[in-house]
């Protein structure tokens, strides 16, 4: 008996699928204040569209003795108009067997359009 | 030095995905850092002269040359199959100083701001504020830019005050390549700023009424708009309502405007004697597919400037699924018959919490809004006595040949001194249907053969009517613009063809002119 096409494993694996995606988000805190960074030949869909994004996609190593992790960055204008902060399963895992020594960092942010 | 960046990009799109459409070059222009070049004037007049070279190499290249700032139109009007200018990054912005205003002045000096054409919307509102002042309308967002904003007409529902075009006292245009072909324009009858202004920014004075009204909703084609000189007035908050209002009452205000003694009232925005105070702004919601469903109205008052208001800025916002929009669509068009049950379900996102009071400034209120996906928009302007037969006829036709996926609203302007504006009735009635953009097949009309059956319902109805121009439309529609405008075209291509050298004006000229014909040369008087 092929398994995989029984309808009841199918919508097992379907709904595992799921939850393993849900539990991959993302929030994203944005200014009220201020005019994104424009990119005129950004033309992906959704809330990026027309914006100079910067991503940040690294994983950081800590010492024995570091429990902290601080990644700095430069806007022209001085400030951050948005930035999202990406939570995975596969970086929480990471970090849970490493005793938190491994960070896995995915950020996206948006500058302040510079004001003239 | 500004800089300018050349971008071979091979096609380009609008905010709302009306496109794509093939472009050669985008190029995007960054001004020479504050740093560098710490004078305002200065940081200006380089730009300017970055503009000229562009223009210079253009034609060199034999190229037409287009600039734009959000791209938010949804039609192909910002496009340009050659060279297309990012305007966005040139966002310097001033007050007008007394000694820069042109005196005696029917404007109060400090009103006045000059901006420079890729200022946002919300740049502009966040600068004025900073000075105690506001705009005194703007679209229902606040992410066009300047520019964009008078090219096309973009307006609001503030009935009384008309489009963003109608507070622009006075115009900067880049013309042409040579030191010369940088021109000042304000109206003779109400000049604004002192001759020594245009002098500053290097520029030919030119005071005419007709010119000035041409070249306000000039498409982008009369020449690069560096500059405008805008009058503000004092910081005011809005009080916004949503309520339910049935369709007859929502007509009845709809063809009198009469706030005063009309059935539909509210409770705490009446006068010493029970009447209904005029309000600042009036829209109206339509559920298209539901006969027997209210209308949702968002009513508007002008209040005086207070700090002690709530914060109408929500905390927390989520949002749809990015594709679903595209989802939709697709759904739409394999079962237009459910689109009715749709948009039912689909209430909550699109139309406006009911009940709901909140007060803020112009900028928090119309603030910011996101991408959601391909969209579509169909703007008709008619007399707003036409309101009611223009409203059942629009609901018929969408019912007849549709359904499609999108709901319908009412706004209100009166009439812009701008020759193009589209707001050129007394009282303009804004009959507008919002959708996601949908593809025909066998089973749906296809957008553009719906666009073409609404000009030719309202032209057999024989309702006047304009369209807005930077909403979907079959342009090209033999004998639109004559319709729609009567001599007024003529007038438009005239002051174009007078300030404009032949070359230059083709070269301000794109797919979109020419379909709609606007993009004629004319030698005293004649087309050529």
């Amino acid at each position: 008996m092929n398994l995989y096409k029984t309808p009841r494993y199918t919508l097992v694996i379907i709904s595992g699928l799921m939850l393993l995606l849900q539990s991959c988000y993302s929030v994203r805190i944005s200014n009220v204040s201020g005019v994104p960074e424009p990119d005129p030949v950004n033309f992906d869909d959704g809330f990026y569209r027309g914006k100079a994004v910067h991503i940040i996609d690294t994983t950081v190593n800590l010492s024995l003795l570091e429990n902290e992790v601080m990644v700095l960055e430069t806007c022209p204008e001085g400030c951050f108009q948005t930035v999202e902060y990406r939570v995975t399963l596969g970086a929480a895992l990471l970090s849970g067997i490493t005793f938190g020594k491994m960070r896995k960092i995915k950020v996206k942010y948006v500058c302040l359009k510079e004001s003239n | 030095m500004a800089s300018t960046k050349t971008h071979y990009i091979g096609q380009w799109d609008t905010f709302h995905n009306n496109g794509p459409f093939p472009t050669k070059i985008l190029f995007d222009t960054q001004l020479e850092p504050e740093g560098n070049m710490p004078s305002f004037m200065d940081r200006y007049n380089d730009a300017s002269r970055e503009i000229r070279r562009l223009l210079q190499d253009s034609i060199a290249n034999n190229e037409r040359f287009r600039a734009y700032g959000s791209a938010w139109s949804l039609s192909n009007i910002a496009h340009q199959r050659d060279r297309m200018h990012f305007n966005g990054r040139m966002n310097l912005k001033k007050p007008i100083d007394l000694n820069e205003c042109y005196l005696p002045s029917s404007y109060k000096s400090e009103n006045l701001f000059f901006f420079q054409c890729g200022n946002t919307i919300k740049e502009i509102s966040e600068f004025l504020f900073k000075h105690g002042k506001s705009l005194k309308t703007s679209g229902a967002s606040n992410g066009q830019t300047i520019a964009g904003c008078i090219s096309t007409g973009v307006h609001g529902s503030a009935f009384d005050t008309g489009a963003v075009q109608d507070y622009v006292v006075g115009i900067n245009l880049v013309i042409g390549p040579g030191p010369d072909d940088v021109v000042y324009i304000e109206r003779s009858t109400r000049p604004a700023l002192h001759d020594d202004f245009a002098a500053k920014i290097n520029s030919r004075l030119i005071r005419n009424d007709g010119l000035f009204n041409a070249a306000l909703v000039s498409l982008g084609s009369f020449g690069f708009i560096h500059g405008v000189v805008i009058e503000a007035e004092d910081l005011f908050l809005l009080k916004r309502y949503t309520r339910k209002i049935t369709k007859e009452q929502a007509l009845e205000l709809a063809h009198t405007m009469n706030f005063a003694d009309a059935g539909f009232k509210i409770p705490t925005e009446l006068d010493a004697n029970g009447k209904g105070i005029r309000p600042y702004h009036y829209k109206v919601y339509i559920n298209p597919y539901n006969a027997q469903e209210d209308y949702v109205t968002e009513i508007i008052y002008k209040k005086p400037y207070r700090t002690d208001y709530p914060d109408p800025i929500p905390r927390i916002k989520t949002a749809i699924y990015k594709d679903l929009p595209t989802w939709i669509a697709k759904f739409a068009a394999k079962h237009n018959r459910l689109i009715p049950k749709l948009i039912k379900a689909m209430r909550g996102n699109i139309f406006p919490d009911l009940d709901v009071e909140m007060e803020g400034t112009l900028g928090e209120i119309f603030c910011d809004s996101t991408h959601q996906g391909p969209a579509f928009a169909f703007t008709l302007g008619i007399d707003h006595s036409d309101t009611r037969r223009a409203l059942d006829l629009f609901i018929k036709l969408v019912n007849d040949e549709g359904p499609v996926p999108g709901a319908m609203a009412l706004r209100f302007i009166k009439a812009s001194e701008a020759t193009l504006a589209f707001t050129r009735f007394p009282m303009t009635c804004i009959l507008e249907m919002d959708g996601i953009l949908w593809k025909g097949n066998q089973n749906m009309i296809s957008m553009e053969e719906m666009e073409k059956r609404i000009i030719e319902t309202f032209m057999a109805a024989g309702i006047k009517f304009t369209i807005h121009w930077g909403k979907n439309a079959a342009w090209s529609f033999p004998g639109l613009i004559d319709y729609m405008y009567g001599d007024l075209d003529d007038t438009w291509k005239n002051y174009r063809s007078a300030l404009l050298s032949k070359q230059m004006a083709d070269l301000f000229s794109n797919d979109f002119l020419d379909s709609v014909k606007l993009s004629d040369y004319s030698v005293n008087g004649l087309i050529v």
